[in-house]
């Protein structure tokens, strides 16, 4: 009798792991947290295996069935060890669904920052260099909303740099402060998924008074500054208001 | 052109590790990487069923050094990820491709590929773009010719797991979806294709995910734990430098498409410590190091792992004691 459960059990485990994974891909597609997780270029092929895991689950249990007996010599690795492999397969992955917060925390922005200020990242130059002559060109007497990093594009180019400067600007990003440090507004940049992101960052300048939460994700609106500090610009919003907003649709910018 | 600022961290110590995060790195990388998996599992599947063993051995060429310059050619024309590459290679082999050819092209995939050459070149747009895709791909090229003469002696016996040179007979219990059971066809279900495609993908999807798993706890970790400021202060060393290439291409586990730009804005590393990073980081690392387990044997991978950084490490130096 117990063999013939623990047949079935295993019977049908590659079938519920490879459902498991799909409820999984998809429960996250679903409630938005693949937005936190992978770059849009990517979050199609999830959806697209989600869907193939499933018809493979149904297909496997359609086409197959255990022998009655098991003959040892061709389950040669134990059935616990089998039950172990299987359980790796699925606990590590449902952990961490259930675990992975929305944003990277500071421990992590410290480790993944460099201590060299400002550094070159070349990407999306056609892109980037389009959004920063779009932000050129709005209504001054308007606050330009502009991301975190095309601040940062326009103040590695002197003549944007000083066409823009003194702009009144609305950013949104997370709060990030460090004893003796000005605080900054934080956002982090992703290639292929959450594993390889980057932070960006601009200081903010003013009063930024409140009672604001470490990597809180904060609207600002001030004057766009491109001071200079031997040789290196740092970005600066000198701060009119600041408030806390909700987490944007795409928490993480991608190229 | 586009520039990021960094943070200044208060202190050079590590800050230490968030286990939250550790978590999204890791649900992040399986979901990035289970999709190619599968991709690989479905075109070995086809593989297994419409691509008679006879008709590979024919397209191979004959002698073994043609063989590992065809493989490294393919690798540059077909581009393929590491996660993908795992599961088609080892059908490969087990079609009666030499390991060794299958093998480079496996390691010469990722980081020859256009795709990798291409990315290079943008992230360095503005630090010699065309040095930096020279020597990534020349430093790349000589390695795995390297590691190709050496594989081209080894026996396979010493190179693969048992169920990796099982052949292609279907009874053996290491083909079956599921290795743990003797699975026969439901009644009115003949071991028709489809049966033998499904069993082959679901075999091959299963078996790499669980090292892939490993693979990316493992990258998880060192991605988001260690604070790579700390090999900051030995990034322009000419021998420590390119060792801390290596061992940051180790650690982090980056896709050969994407190390490119996380290298290039490391300003405390010099052009040699990058080069080593970037030629190391696609031939091995520590995802791969469990990925490649579930191919070849540990004593293997553990060899292959030593002789492609130390290869590595041997021609970035001397391109940095050039005159």
């Amino acid at each position: 009798m117990i063999d013939r459960i623990a047949r079935q059990i295993s019977f049908f485990a590659p079938a519920a792991v490879m459902s498991a994974w799909a409820t999984v891909m998809l429960h996250t597609i679903a409630t938005g947290h693949i937005n936190r997780l992978l770059s849009p270029l990517f979050r199609n092929y999830v959806l697209t295996a989600a869907i193939l895991l499933l018809v493979l689950s149904a297909l496997y249990v359609l086409l197959y069935q255990p022998e009655s007996e098991t003959a040892p010599a061709l389950a040669p690795t134990g059935r616990l060890r089998q039950l172990g492999r299987w359980l790796v397969l699925l606990v590590p992955l449902v952990a961490a669904s259930i675990l992975s917060p929305s944003a990277l925390s500071s421990t992590t922005l410290t480790n993944r920052s460099s201590t060299a200020g400002v550094t070159p990242m070349p990407s999306w130059n056609a892109v980037s260099q389009e959004k920063a002559k779009e932000v050129l060109d709005a209504d001054p007497n308007q606050p330009v909303p502009v991301e975190v990093t095309e601040l940062i594009t326009l103040s590695q180019n002197p003549a944007q740099l000083k066409a823009f400067e003194g702009r009144k600007v609305r950013t949104v990003g997370l709060f990030h402060t460090e004893p003796e440090h000005v605080p900054k507004l934080i956002r982090w940049i992703m290639w292929c998924c959450a594993a390889d992101a980057v932070p960006a960052s601009v200081e903010l300048g003013g009063d930024t008074s409140g009672d604001w939460k470490e990597s809180q994700w904060l609207e600002v609106i001030g004057t766009a500054q491109f001071p200079s500090t031997l040789g290196h610009v740092m970005p600066r919003i000198d701060v009119e208001s600041i408030k806390p907003t909700q987490e944007p649709d795409e928490p993480f910018l991608s190229p | 052109m586009f520039y990021a600022a960094f943070d200044l961290p208060s202190s050079p110590a590590s800050a230490g590790i968030s286990w939250p995060d550790v978590a999204l790195s890791f649900f992040a990388i399986v979901l990035e990487g289970a999709p190619f998996l599968l991709l690989g599992a479905i075109i070995s599947g086809l593989v297994d069923v419409f691509l008679p063993a006879g008709v590979i051995k024919d397209w191979l060429p004959r002698s073994k050094t043609q063989g590992i310059f065809a493989a490294i050619g393919a690798g540059l024309i077909f581009p393929l990820c590491e996660c993908g590459a795992m599961p088609i290679v080892q059908r490969l082999i087990r079609k009666g491709v030499p390991p060794a050819v299958a093998t480079i092209y496996m390691l010469s995939a990722p980081g020859l590929n256009p795709l990798a050459m291409f990315s290079t070149y943008l992230a360095f747009r503005n630090q010699d773009p065309w040095l930096m895709v020279a020597l990534r791909f020349s430093f790349s090229f000589l390695v795995l010719v390297f590691l190709g003469f050496w594989l081209a002696r080894l026996r396979p016996e010493h190179m693969l797991r048992a169920e990796t040179v099982m052949g292609s007979a279907r009874t053996k219990p290491e083909m079956s979806p599921n290795p743990g059971l003797v699975l026969t066809p439901r009644p009115g279900h003949s071991l028709g294709g489809l049966q033998q495609f499904t069993g082959a993908v679901i075999r091959d999807f299963t078996g790499v995910l669980l090292f892939l798993v490993i693979g990316a706890a493992a990258a998880a970790l060192f991605s988001t734990g260690f604070d790579r400021n700390l090999l900051a202060p030995v990034g322009q060393n000419l021998i420590l430098g390119p060792l801390a290439g290596i061992l940051l291409a180790q650690l982090l586990c980056l896709c050969s498409t994407t190390d490119a730009f996380i290298i290039a804005a490391f300003a405390p590393f010099s052009i040699p410590a990058k080069i080593a990073f970037l030629v190391a980081g696609p031939l091995i690392d520590l995802k791969l190091y469990w990925l490649y387990r579930s191919a070849f044997q540990p004593r293997f991978v553990h060899a292959l792992w030593l002789r492609a950084l130390a290869a590595t490490f041997v021609l970035v130096l001397l391109y940095s004691m050039k005159p």
